[in-house]
C-alpha cells in the first residue's frame, strides 16, 4: 500500500518536473537573450534601434526597421498566399473528401511538416528561383520566392488546426442548415465557416508565428539585403535571416545588436501566443 | 532502470576511447581558403595517424574570431587583420597569394570593364548593362556578407573603400556567389580566381586578365594574402599543419593549383 502511495508521489512529481522544464527553458532562454541584447539598447537608443533603416555593422550603424519590415512583408504574403490554400485545403478534408481521397490527402499534408527547412530552402532554388528569374527578371532570390516558399511551409500548420476547428462544429448545425433546404456551399460558407472562425483564426496566427520564425529556408531565398525591396521580386532581409548570416563573426556591439533582434522576435512571437489565448478565452 | 545504468558508463567509456585516440585539429574562417586546406588536411590526415582534420568555413571574420576565443586551432582570412584585430595576440602566417577575379554570366557579352567601371557598378552609380557596353539589362550585383574577406579586399582594392550599394543579393560564400552568377544571365560578382569555372565568365580589370603570371608580375591590382591565425605562436597540431602547408609539396601541388605560392 505504502509502496503504491510512493509511486503515486514520484510520477506525480516526475509529470511536474517534465512540466516545469518547458517554462525554465522559456525563462533561461528570454533572460539570457535580454541579457545579452539589452545593451544595444542603452548604447544605440531603443528608438534608433527600432526604428532606423541604416543597418551597416561595420560602420556601427545598426538600425534594424528593415529586417522588421522585410520579415512583416515576407510574413503578410506567405500568409495571403497560403492561409486560404490551407483553410480550402481543410475545408476539403472535412466537408468534401471521401474517406478513400482523405486518406490520401491528409498524410500528404502532414508529411509537409515534417520536411527539414534546409530542403525547402534548397527546393527553392533549385526550382521556384529559377521560374521567377524567368518571368520577372533580377536573380530571382527575392520577396516573390520567398512568399512561395513560405506559402507551402505554413500550410500544414494552419490546414492540420483548421480541420479540427471546422470538425468541432457539430453534426446538427449542419443538419439544421440542410433541413432549411440550404446548398452544401451555403452550408459550408454560411454556417460552418462562421461556426468555426475563431478556430480558423488561431490557425492562421499560428502560422503566422512560423512563418515569421522561419530561418534556414528564407536566408536561402530571400538574397538578405539589408533593403526594403523596391519590387516584388528584389532581394530582402527578414530579422531572423540576418541573425543567421551574421552570428558566426559578429563580435562587441555587432553581436549585441543579433541579441537585440533576438528580442525583438521574442517579442512578436509572445504578442502572436498572447493573441491566440485570447481569441481561444472568447471562445469557450 | 537497471539497464540505464548499466548503458550509461559504457558510452562514455567508448567515448572517452575515441577522443584519446584522435586528436582533431579545428580550422574555420575564409570560404575562399576553404577547398585548399580541406585538401591538404586530407594528405595531413593520411600522412599523420590519428590526426583528425576538421575545417569549416563561415567568412574570414568568423576564422578571426575562431582564433581569437579559441574554438578553432587555426583561423583562416582572405584581408588582413584590422588594427583592432592586430591587438589580440594573433601570430599571422601568410600561406598563399590570391586574386579576386569580376565574373559575369558567359552569356554576358561585357568581357573588360575599367576600374572606373566597377567601382561604378558596385556603388550603384551605374545599374544597366547598356551603360559600360553590354545589353540593355538590369545589372544584377551579388555581393557578400560582412564576414567575407573578400569583401573586404574588393572594397579595400577595387571601390577604394567607397561604401558598396545596399542594392544587391547578399549570399554567405563564393560558392554561393558562383552558382548564382552562372544561372542569371545579367549578374555580376567576384570571387578568388581559385574557384572560377567554366559556370562562370573571368573578365579583364583595367586591361588585365585575371591569371597567375599577372599576379606574380604584379599587373593584375585587384590580389591579396591568404592567412592562418593561431593564438600565439602555433604549437603541436597547429604548428605542424602550418609546416605542412608552408612546405614544397603543398606550396607546389595543392596550393599552386588555385593561387599562387608564397615565396621562399
Amino acid at each position: 500500500m505504502n509502496f503504491l502511495k510512493w509511486r503515486e508521489r514520484a510520477l506525480e512529481s516526475l509529470f511536474l518536473i517534465c512540466a516545469l522544464t518547458a517554462i525554465v527553458g522559456v525563462l533561461l532562454v528570454f533572460i539570457f537573450v535580454t541579457i545579452k541584447g539589452f545593451p544595444i539598447f542603452e548604447k544605440v537608443g531603443v528608438l534608433k534601434f527600432l526604428f532606423s533603416l541604416d543597418w551597416s555593422p561595420s560602420d556601427n550603424k545598426f538600425g534594424i526597421l528593415t529586417f522588421i519590415i522585410g520579415s512583416f512583408l515576407v510574413t503578410a504574403g506567405a500568409l495571403a498566399l497560403g492561409a486560404p490554400m490551407a483553410i480550402m485545403t481543410a475545408i476539403f478534408l472535412s466537408e468534401i473528401a471521401p474517406k478513400r481521397v482523405q486518406k490520401l490527402v491528409r498524410p500528404a499534408v502532414e508529411l509537409l511538416a515534417g520536411i527539414p527547412s534546409v530542403v525547402y530552402g534548397f527546393f527553392g532554388i533549385l526550382i521556384i528561383v529559377p521560374v521567377v528569374r524567368t518571368l520577372f527578371g533580377g536573380s530571382g532570390l527575392g520577396l516573390l520566392t520567398g512568399w512561395i516558399i513560405l506559402a507551402i511551409m505554413i500550410l500544414p500548420t494552419i490546414a492540420t488546426i483548421s480541420e479540427d476547428a471546422i470538425r468541432a462544429v457539430p453534426k446538427s448545425f449542419r443538419e439544421a442548415s440542410f433541413g432549411m433546404g440550404a446548398t452544401r456551399w451555403q452550408t459550408i460558407w454560411r454556417v460552418v465557416l462562421p461556426a468555426a472562425k475563431n478556430g480558423l483564426i488561431g490557425a492562421t496566427i499560428l502560422g503566422m508565428g512560423r512563418a515569421i520564425g522561419e530561418t534556414m529556408a528564407v536566408l536561402m531565398v530571400l538574397g538578405n539585403a539589408p533593403i526594403i525591396p523596391k519590387s516584388l521580386v528584389g532581394p530582402v532581409g527578414a530579422l531572423t535571416s540576418i541573425i543567421a548570416l551574421n552570428m558566426s563573426y559578429a563580435s562587441g556591439d555587432h553581436q549585441t545588436a543579433l541579441f537585440g533582434m533576438g528580442i525583438v522576435l521574442f517579442m512578436i512571437s509572445f504578442f502572436f501566443v498572447a493573441l491566440i489565448r485570447l481569441i481561444s478565452r472568447k471562445r469557450s | 532502470m537497471g539497464l540505464l545504468i548499466l548503458v550509461i558508463p559504457s558510452l562514455a567509456a567508448t567515448g572517452c576511447t575515441r577522443a584519446a585516440n584522435a586528436k582533431v585539429l579545428n580550422i574555420s574562417g575564409s570560404t575562399t581558403v576553404l577547398p585548399m586546406v580541406t585538401a591538404a588536411g586530407e594528405e595531413f590526415q593520411a600522412e599523420h595517424q590519428g590526426i583528425k582534420v576538421g575545417v569549416q568555413g563561415g567568412g574570414s571574420s568568423a576564422g578571426i574570431e575562431a582564433a581569437v576565443t579559441g574554438a578553432s586551432d587555426i583561423g583562416t582570412s582572405s584581408r588582413d587583420l584590422t588594427p583592432e584585430e592586430a591587438k589580440l595576440g594573433l601570430v599571422d602566417t601568410v600561406v598563399a597569394i590570391d586574386a579576386i577575379a569580376i565574373i559575369v554570366n558567359p552569356d554576358n557579352p561585357v568581357d573588360h570593364l575599367t576600374k572606373t567601371q566597377v567601382k561604378d557598378i558596385f556603388t550603384g552609380r551605374v545599374t544597366n548593362w547598356r551603360q559600360v557596353g553590354g545589353r540593355d539589362l538590369e545589372i544584377v550585383l551579388i555581393n557578400r556578407d560582412e564576414a567575407s574577406g573578400t569583401r573586404e579586399a574588393f572594397l579595400k582594392k577595387a571601390l577604394d573603400k567607397t561604401p558598396f550599394t545596399k542594392d544587391a543579393v547578399i549570399q554567405p560564400g563564393t560558392g554561393q556567389v558562383r552558382s548564382i552568377v552562372g544561372s542569371t544571365p545579367a549578374a555580376i560578382g567576384y570571387i578568388s580566381l581559385g574557384y572560377v569555372t567554366k559556370d562562370v565568365k573571368m573578365i579583364k580589370y583595367a586591361g588585365v586578365t585575371p591569371s597567375k603570371a599577372n599576379i606574380i608580375n604584379g599587373k593584375y591590382q585587384l590580389q591579396r594574402k591568404l592567412h592562418f591565425l593561431t593564438k600565439g605562436k602555433p604549437k603541436g597540431e597547429a604548428k605542424a599543419f602550418t609546416e605542412f602547408v608552408l612546405s614544397d609539396k603543398i606550396q607546389t601541388g595543392i596550393v599552386s593549383h588555385e593561387f599562387v605560392r608564397v615565396a621562399k
